[in-house]
């Protein structure tokens, strides 16, 4: 996966746009079966809500990765629920990423 | 998998230039006549009645709109500059003004309608006596079985429902602030909130439905209130609304003593009346909060005459709304757009508002636009990142349907052409007259956009100031940058304006450096003139007048007159798989004016090496440009942080600038600062590369890179 954050991403209020990258993390926080997957999207999550506006960018392709990352895990696994429920999230994520302009899609 | 392709295009663009003309001068498109010919404000004269020559008195048209208990003896009161207090003297209740005067003159009228998400769900329509009997009664449960009074803060974590409007307006009816917090948030942010503003009750809901599921939201308020006790802020009651009667939707257990359902308490009130109280115009009506803040969380307090009035006045010209409109903002009431034009400026008007429950695309893209035929809604507001979801989404939708939008909105962020074109054409079916709006939650209301009968939609722009609201462009010496010259810079507004907020809930000190010092000409003035807003976004000003708005002036690295975005280059670095944080900071430098220095560190198990720098390199060269290649990239095993894990950008832009670093004993890592200085000043010294001494202004800009 190449995610990058926009270089179009701009700013005026765009509060919204932390509030929806936050419901999208804590879906990837309900999707993820491990303990550290778990903290690590917590900590994406605290970020969105916390950091500046203009680094959510970086919050989202950090996401995408670890979404990525959970894909892949389960498909080794051979957990197919698993992986329905977290590349739904991927996917979700990806969309908003490129809408909200936090994300180019080339 | 997902799969996202290197760009290309205009996410690399980085230079002002560049950005005046991606988005290239479009064409005037005029607003269509049947709009005009309804339209509250389409004599011209209006421009007059509001030019500065009648600067502040102009803005008692907009106070004239409200039922004010008692006169206000001053328009605008500078004494204490930037704190500009409006209307003072005047006394009113935002609660009654909202609901009563129009319960009293159109009982039967719908005040909101409700959207669950669930198609298969009624819609609840709740006329405006309804809507008074409510809040009333919910005014009631506040004061005399919570012990709420005027002046106390209550924190609300709610979903988009009917019973958050009911809830702000019955605080609104006692005089208590309410602070809503955006429902979708994690408990901990809206216990950081709680702690801040000194709230003492949680009001919040059991569950709400998002795509089709219910949400446990109740388990939120116990996380909630441990992040506030870990703060010192106790909570003593936590009411809780009920999604569906007599269920309860959440898994967590109710806490004895503390935790009450809404209903229940409700039961005790049924026909309670409560008197509206009376409030000084400049008392505060609500807080709201501004996420992106690592430090203290920044609320901005509301005031309630001013911010009224000018919710009220901008909902009727720039909104278009009369009572008999049935207007939908699609925004959360958990932001600025949603308390001010769902909640408070629509009903203020006494027209009906809808208030939909769900994400735009459930059950599929056609969801809003089957809402607005069902209903008959006439004025459409949203924001571009939905347009452009829904766009994606579905493009064809919006014409299987057979509604009929007059006026539409966009807010909280530039909206390219060609979306502008879509929303117009297809979701407006042409039909429309179209705001592009933009304002900040610290605003109240609208600071930039046309005046939809009167002056012409021009895709990309935002328009000139809204009416009474003096913009301004200047750079960064303070020099006003002239209309038409092209040249970007910061826009400001030089004057106040009813809506602006009254300062930062507790931090008046912050207010003032955030807002106003960067261009105040005189700290000791109390004329307005000498006081300038500063809004933090940067923008273009065409000669018609028209602005467009680029993006935020702060974390911005200006290497040879490009505005290279810190986030950008941060972001590219954490492209490379080996890296674990990243911080680009601008170091002086003769010829190209700063260039950038990035620091990264490595996550577990991988070593520095030359190898891992060029790497480094190489990802901000290809995904950004060459302009933005970092003269040297410090590999660093942590970066100094505060404690919540903030990177302290301004220390390592010290360090590269061989510059004091300043106080650094509050980091969660002190230690590590003169690690790094080590290093990174004994590597430039090594190779000639060590800046020259900095300029007093050189030294202040990174003293104060990084921002808070």
């Amino acid at each position: 996966m190449a995610a990058r954050a926009s270089g179009l991403a701009m700013e005026m209020t765009r509060q919204y746009l932390a509030g929806e990258l936050s419901v999208l993390l804590a879906h990837l926080q309900a999707a993820a079966n491990t303990e550290a997957a778990w903290r690590d999207a917590w900590s994406l999550r605290h970020a969105a809500e916390t950091e500046p506006i203009s680094a959510l960018g970086w919050v989202t392709v950090r996401a995408l990765a670890l979404a990525d990352d959970l894909c892949w895990d389960s498909l080794n696994r051979g957990d197919t629920a698993a992986f329905t429920c977290q590349a739904a999230v991927c996917d979700e994520l990806r969309e908003f990423g490129v809408c909200a302009g936090l994300l180019d899609e080339a | 998998m997902t799969e996202i392709k290197q760009p290309q295009g205009p996410g690399v663009q980085t230079s002002e230039a560049q950005i005046a003309v991606h988005w290239r001068e479009e064409e005037y498109i005029p607003p269509p006549p049947k709009f005009v010919e309804q339209a509250n404000a389409k004599d011209p004269a209006i421009f007059d009645r509001f030019s500065e020559e009648h600067f502040p008195d102009c803005f008692k048209e907009y106070a004239d709109l409200l039922v004010w208990d008692e006169p206000w003896h001053t328009t605008l009161d500078t004494s204490k500059p930037p704190f500009w207090k409006w209307f003072v003297g005047g006394k009113l209740n935002a609660s009654y003004n909202c609901v009563d005067r129009h319960a009293e003159a159109t009982p039967d009228k719908t005040a909101i309608v409700f959207v669950p998400e669930l198609e298969s769900d009624e819609h609840e329509k709740i006329s405006y006596s309804e809507l008074q009997r409510r809040v009333n009664e919910f005014a009631a449960v506040l004061r005399d079985s919570v012990g709420l009074k005027t002046g106390d803060r209550v924190t609300l974590h709610m979903p988009m429902v009917p019973e958050l409007a009911v809830t702000m307006l019955a605080c609104a009816r006692l005089g208590v602030i309410h602070s809503q917090v955006f429902g979708g948030f994690s408990g901990i942010a809206c216990g950081h909130r709680i702690a801040d503003s000194g709230s003492r009750v949680l009001i919040t809901m059991d569950g709400y439905y998002r795509s089709g599921q219910m949400q446990d939201h109740k388990a939120k308020a116990d996380e909630a209130l441990e992040a506030a006790r870990q703060e010192g802020q106790e909570v003593d009651k936590v009411l809780v609304w009920r999604r569906r009667d007599g269920q309860y939707a959440s898994k967590t257990p109710m806490a004895d003593g503390r935790d009450f359902f809404v209903d229940e308490l409700l039961s005790e009130h049924r026909g309670a009346t409560v008197e509206p109280v009376s409030m000084p115009a400049e008392a505060p009506l609500f807080l709201m909060y501004t996420s992106g803040t690592t430090g203290r969380p920044k609320g901005c307090v509301h005031s309630t005459g001013g911010y009224l009035a000018y919710v009220a006045g901008t909902s009727k010209y720039y909104q278009d709304i009369h009572p008999d409109d049935v207007y939908w903002c699609m925004a959360d009431i958990g932001w600025i757009t949603g308390h001010s034009y769902i909640v408070y400026g629509p009903l203020a008007l006494g027209t009906t508002t809808v208030i939909y429950e769900g994400v735009p695309n459930y059950p599929d893209g056609g969801r809003p636009w089957r809402i607005a035929e069902t209903l008959g809604v006439n004025i459409f507001h949203t924001s571009p990142t939905a347009i452009r979801m829904l766009r994606k989404v579905s493009p064809e939708e919006p014409k299987k349907y057979d509604y009929h939008f007059k006026h539409m909105t966009t807010v909280g962020e530039p909206i390219e052409p060609e979306v502008w074109r879509w929303y117009h054409s297809e979701v407006g079916k042409g039909e429309a007259a179209i705001v592009d709006t933009w304002w900040q939650t610290e605003n109240g209301g609208f600071l930039g956009s046309t005046l939809p009968a009167l002056q012409p939609m021009k895709p990309g722009s935002c328009g000139p100031g809204v009416l009474g609201v003096y913009p301004v462009i200047y750079d960064e010496d303070a020099n006003e940058v002239s209309a038409g010259s092209g040249k970007a810079g910061n826009i400001c507004i030089r004057n106040p304006w009813p809506g602006i907020f009254q300062g930062i809930w507790g931090q008046p000190d912050r207010f003032v450096a955030t807002y106003y010092r960067k261009y105040n000409k005189d700290p000791d003035s109390t004329d307005w003139h000498d006081w300038p807003y500063f809004a933090g976004d940067g923008a273009v000003q065409a000669a018609d007048g028209y602005f467009r708005i680029l993006g935020r002036v702060d974390d911005v690295i200006n290497v040879a007159g490009h505005r290279l975005g810190t986030k950008e280059i941060e972001s590219a670095a954490l492209t490379v798989p080996e890296v674990a944080e990243a911080g680009a900071v601008p170091v002086i430098d003769d010829i190209r004016g700063r260039v950038v220095e990035v620091y990264v560190s490595l996550k577990p198990g991988f070593e520095p090496s030359e190898a891992l720098e060029q790497k480094v390199s190489a990802a901000i060269d290809t995904q950004i440009g060459k302009i933005a290649r970092p003269k040297n990239v410090w590999i660093v095993p942590d970066m100094p942080k505060t404690r919540s894990g903030k990177i302290m950008r301004r220390v390592i832009a010290s360090i590269s600038n061989f510059a004091d670093v300043g106080d650094v004993t509050t980091l969660a890592n002190p230690e590590i600062v003169e690690s790094i200085r080590h290093y990174v000043q004994s590597s430039k010294v090594a190779k000639d590369d060590v800046p020259r001494e900095l300029s007093e202004t050189e030294f202040e800009e990174i003293k104060k890179f990084g921002g808070e």
